[in-house]
């Protein structure tokens, strides 16, 4: 995006980002508790999948069947891992590259639909897809799962040392995530969101784009998915649900959908408060659906909207047109 | 396999079932036609239905028929409140209600697991017996579920086309500003439309309750479905949501009993994507 704004708003912006920067790099450091690491680093490995629904979702597509890829690349690298004795790394790209096979596969087919039909035809494939993983039983265990999961490697096998893995893989897919939306492509991105016959009389491939996008946003969740399976110690489907989907969804939409911070803000927030109402599991759902309600309703375009109400406010209190 | 009696009662099981599809997917659509909110809580509105059957007719004993129309309306409502606090800010805002209508889905499904528990109930059945017509077997609570189904159904055509308010929603489906501008009260045509529309739903969730199980989860399966039929059918079509819950309810019937459950959801999701990829107006919708 081209700077328009005036230089004191940039350095705001950058001194936000370092400062996020250091709060993620100290959080393990803040307590001893490794209850808050592991939250830490759900909350992490969150905004990887919610990152890269973004860069669907910038295209104009809401998609219901993100976890359901996420779901291929984790069950992938753990089968890999078991029958091929591969190592986990290379087991973790397989299995990115897996779901992003398969999303570059769907992809033409489903991204010619748009609205209301992209969502509902999603919501199905993503049913599907895990129903697949239901009855294939002799691959992945039924409604079970797997639940002799590959040793965790050697590298990763501390709640502290897990973390900053995490942490730096996700700061890896986010990097790869923000380039791709500041650079021009990312204008074609925005371009074809807003008026996709116009963006193809100037010449952008809307559906090359799209599908391309798609495909990148299948493979990079699949880095969630791979590390997500050893956080929990197990795999099986109810962990690749609509439900799942529909919260990466949430996060894009609560926090912001068209800036990328949205779906960062959102990671955290949806991921962090069930936690604090632990103990309460019907209650928590019931206030975060009420949460739902009327964050839709009062701030249509996610919470970065209450940042603009609030400096716009800021401003009428002190006598300035907006900033 | 194929013989009478077993066609038959995959027959008369399709029949009911489709019924049934057919009462929760012209719920969904007319809340999508009239007010262009796709409604993720519909399920939660069904299974409220199944719980004020469950205790109209389970617990009081109250006679089936009083029981079943007296529990859909108590459902319907009540719901007007919700209409008021929830939907009302949501209309024609297709993305916005999707999103803040799970967070409802959720809320309702919750505080029915806090209210009762997770366990399943079960209904008493609405009739006992079965008829013997020359050797076609027709169990009696089957055929009484399809009698109450057909008998709504055909109330709300005679409804839509005979009535002036029902003409004045038809206007409002189609243009709300200029119904408006005619004279409809548009105000009053949503209220009446989501009560009829969760009246339908809430019905048919007690239909499927005494079908099926009751559960505060009850309600996932007749979203999906309603989806399905509404896919099929095409979005805002009143007979397309007919023509849906009929070919959805007969291939259930016929797949489940002949080749298991799990291939007939295969099928009927797979059918209904590639419906969506070479026609997504559905059968009877109409292109946009």
């Amino acid at each position: 995006m081209t700077d328009t704004r005036k230089p004191a708003a940039v350095r705001l912006r950058w001194i936000a980002a370092a400062a996020m920067a250091v709060l993620a790099v100290l959080w393990p450091l803040l307590s001893a508790n490794t209850f808050y690491v592991t939250l830490g680093t759900m909350v992490v490995l969150s905004m990887i999948g919610a990152s890269s629904l973004n860069l669907i979702i910038r295209t104009g597509h809401i998609s219901l069947a993100h976890a359901a890829f996420m779901g291929v690349a984790a069950y992938v690298c753990v089968l890999l891992q078991i029958h091929l004795q591969w190592a986990f790394v290379p087991a973790m790209l397989a299995g990115c590259v897996a779901s992003g096979l398969l999303g570059l596969l769907l992809g033409p087919v489903v991204l010619r639909l748009t609205g209301k039909y992209f969502v509902l035809v999603t919501f199905l494939l993503g049913e599907i897809i895990r129903m697949v993983f239901l009855e294939w039983r002799s691959l992945t265990g039924g409604a079970n799962g797997i639940e002799n999961m590959p040793p965790v490697p050697s590298f990763i096998d501390t709640p502290l040392s897990f973390y900053y893995f995490s942490l730096f893989v996700a700061v890896l897919s986010i990097g790869i995530v923000w380039r791709i939306l500041c650079s021009e492509t990312g204008r074609a991105i925005d371009a074809v969101r807003e008026a996709d016959r116009i963006a193809e009389c100037s010449g952008i491939p809307v559906i090359r784009l799209k599908v391309a996008m798609f495909a990148l946003a299948c493979a990079l969740v699949g880095l969630q998915g791979a590390l997500q399976v050893y956080l929990v110690r197990g795999i099986d489907p109810s962990g690749f649900s609509m439900e799942v989907s529909l919260g990466m969804v949430v996060m894009n939409v609560l926090g912001g959908m068209y800036y990328l911070i949205g779906p960062l803000l959102g990671a955290a927030f949806m991921v962090a408060l069930p936690e604090l109402l632990r103990g309460y599991v019907e209650l928590q759902q019931v206030i975060f659906g009420i949460t739902l309600i009327v964050v839709m309703a009062a701030l249509p375009g996610g919470i970065i909207d209450l940042a603009a109400m609030l400096r716009r406010a800021g401003a009428r209190a002190l006598g300035r047109s907006g900033s | 396999m194929f013989s009478l009696p077993v066609l038959s009662q995959v027959l008369i099981n399709g029949l009911s079932l489709g019924a049934i599809y057919i009462l929760v997917a012209l719920g969904f659509t007319l809340l999508f036609g009239i007010m262009r909110v796709v409604n993720f809580a519909h399920g939660a509105f069904a299974m409220l239905g199944g719980y004020a059957l469950y205790y109209l007719y389970g617990v009081y004993k109250v006679p089936y028929p009083v029981a079943i129309l007296g529990g859909a309306l108590l459902v319907a409502t009540v719901s007007l409140a919700l209409e008021r606090l929830v939907f009302r800010w949501f209309y024609h805002k297709m993305f916005q209600s999707m999103i803040a209508l799970m967070g409802l889905n959720m809320a309702l499904v919750y505080t029915c697991v806090m209210i009762w528990d997770v366990s399943e109930r079960s209904l008493p059945a609405a009739a006992e017996g079965i008829l013997d017509l020359g050797g076609v077997l027709l169990p009696a609570d089957r055929l009484v579920i399809m009698g109450i189904a057909i008998v709504v159904l055909a109330a709300f055509w005679l409804f839509v086309t005979h009535t002036r308010h029902g003409l004045a929603m038809r206007a409002a489906a189609l243009d709300v500003e200029i119904a408006a501008s005619q004279g409809v009260n548009t105000g009053f045509i949503y209220k009446l439309a989501f009560f009829i529309a969760i009246f339908m739903t809430a019905l048919a969730g007690g239909l499927y309750a005494q079908t099926y199980a009751l559960s505060p989860f009850m309600g996932e399966r007749p979203l999906m479905v309603a989806f399905i039929v509404v896919i099929l059918g095409g979005m805002g079509s009143v007979s397309g949501a007919a023509l849906g819950g009929l070919l959805l309810g007969f291939a259930e019937s016929f797949l489940s009993t002949f080749y298991g459950a799990s291939v007939s959801a295969f099928v009927s999701f797979g059918v209904v994507i590639a419906l969506l990829v070479f026609r997504p107006w559905g059968l009877l919708g109409k292109p946009e």
